[in-house]
């Protein structure tokens, strides 16, 4: 499953997380941003469902020890979240890999699916990634949001749900943005490197293959 | 002490802090992380916290903000109903935040002991799966070509008036087209790089072979960190 080629795309998509996710974090934009490779991995390899949860759930998992290890030690707590994000890209965000690439992009179609994904996306990160936000945070992570989460707490609500609503008000925006960026990034990338993905032997494609 | 013996003790402080209830218990884990700090990396152990404080101190400020000038009260008086007070919610932003900076600097007591060698030699040491490890450095190895296609598509897109160097209407409008140069920009070097440059220098047979070799098992040193580590979060966990 793991080509040469699969893994230099792994690696890659490991590295545009920790590079975008990076500069966010230390600028601390109310975002997060760093889930990007993730989606595009599996976007990449969304000819194989399976083996688009594996390799966007595996560039995760490096993104996450390389940013833990470098920039952010809290990262690797939302595994989890990672987790969810690879399913959801693998098993439903690959659906939309036509209409991205499609050669004459519609613009409705386009957009709709990046909304509906985003959104569906958000919902399930903020469900996974509340619980840590509540009880290793105590609600709040250093983000803009936590301001939401501030003001539910002053409402009353207790910190899960505080979490979990602070998160289902921003990880849908967030999660809309980084499956847009994926999207174009995926509609971006050339053929010829889409065919090194697909082929299963060892040997990359000669240069007629393009 | 071995990187493997290193990790193993990392995550044992981690797991045992993340358990840890009451302050006491965390307290317990940042003495031990600090002894081994000043045993593991010795002259350069004060070193060890800076990075946690740069990291922690922000935060805890936020919170701070947070819990204490807007909400006011902490998380059990919430649950409770009771109208609560500044200084129990100041309480539970001492916990948090301590429980933060024992993990902060447990991982940066680790990649300072380590300090002495290469990444690559120290991933080449862990006893991890060989397709882990070949992940690793390939990603490290694209951080950088990511940060330099950074520089030079920004370079030309300036230059080319598509975006300007500071603050500006024109980088919202146009911020797009540097993401999308760079992503261009590393992808062609990365379809160069697999099917001509790294086949003919045989680099990825190279690095399997660099990265292959066996990991040495725990040392005794390993083995009475890790000990101290079962130790002290056991009791963190408990007290």
């Amino acid at each position: 499953m793991l080509t040469t080629p699969r893994l230099i795309a792994i690696a890659l998509c490991a590295a545009l997380n920790f590079s975008i996710g990076t500069i966010v974090y230390l600028i601390k934009l109310p975002i997060y941003l760093d889930s990007i490779g993730t989606i595009l991995c599996a976007l990449l390899f969304a000819f194989d469902r399976k083996t688009a949860f594996v390799c966007a759930w595996l560039s995760s998992i490096v993104s996450l020890i390389v940013s833990a290890l470098l920039i952010n030690p809290f990262i690797p707590w939302f595994a989890a979240t990672d987790v969810a994000i690879a399913l959801v890209a693998a098993f439903l965000i690959t659906g939309g890999a036509e209409t991205f690439r499609a050669r004459t992009m519609r613009p409705g179609a386009f957009v709709g699916r990046v909304l509906l994904y985003g959104v569906i996306l958000g919902v399930v990160a903020a469900v996974v990634s509340a619980p840590v936000v509540a009880y290793l945070f105590g609600g709040v992570t250093g983000s803009g949001s936590a301001f939401i989460v501030a003001l539910f707490l002053k409402a009353g609500q207790q910190v899960l749900s505080a979490a979990l609503l602070s998160g289902l008000a921003a990880e849908p925006v967030d999660k809309t943005l980084q499956v847009l960026l994926a999207a174009l990034l995926y509609r971006a990338t050339p053929r010829d490197f889409l065919v090194m993905l697909e082929a299963r032997a060892e040997a990359p494609p000669s240069r007629a293959a393009r | 002490m071995t990187p493997n013996g290193a990790l193993i003790f990392a995550t044992l402080i981690v797991a045992g802090v993340t358990l840890a209830g009451r302050i006491t218990g965390i307290l317990l884990l940042l003495a031990l992380c600090t002894v081994f700090a000043a045993v593991e990396i010795r002259t350069r152990w004060l070193a060890a916290f800076a990075w946690p404080v740069a990291v922690v101190a922000p935060l805890a400020a936020f919170m701070t903000i947070v819990w204490v000038g807007v909400v006011g009260r902490s998380p059990d008086e919430i649950a409770a109903g009771l109208p609560g007070t500044r200084a129990a919610a100041l309480w539970h932003v001492a916990i948090i935040s301590s429980r933060l900076f024992v993990v902060a600097l447990v991982i940066r007591a680790v990649v300072l002991g380590f300090g002495h060698i290469t990444p690559l030699d120290f991933i080449s040491r862990l006893k991890v799966p060989l397709t882990l490890k070949k992940l690793i450095v390939l990603t490290l190895s694209w951080i950088d070509t990511i940060l330099h296609a950074v520089d030079r598509s920004r370079t030309a897109l300036i230059t080319a008036g598509v975006i300007a160097p500071r603050l500006s209407l024109r980088n919202a409008a146009n911020g797009w087209i540097l993401v999308q140069t760079v992503w261009l920009s590393v992808i062609t070097i990365a379809i160069g790089r697999a099917r001509d440059k790294w086949p003919a220098e045989n680099t990825l047979s190279r690095l399997d072979r660099s990265l292959d070799a066996p990991a040495r098992g725990l040392t005794l040193r390993d083995g009475a960190w890790i000990t101290a580590a079962v130790i002290a979060g056991g009791l963190a966990v408990l007290a």
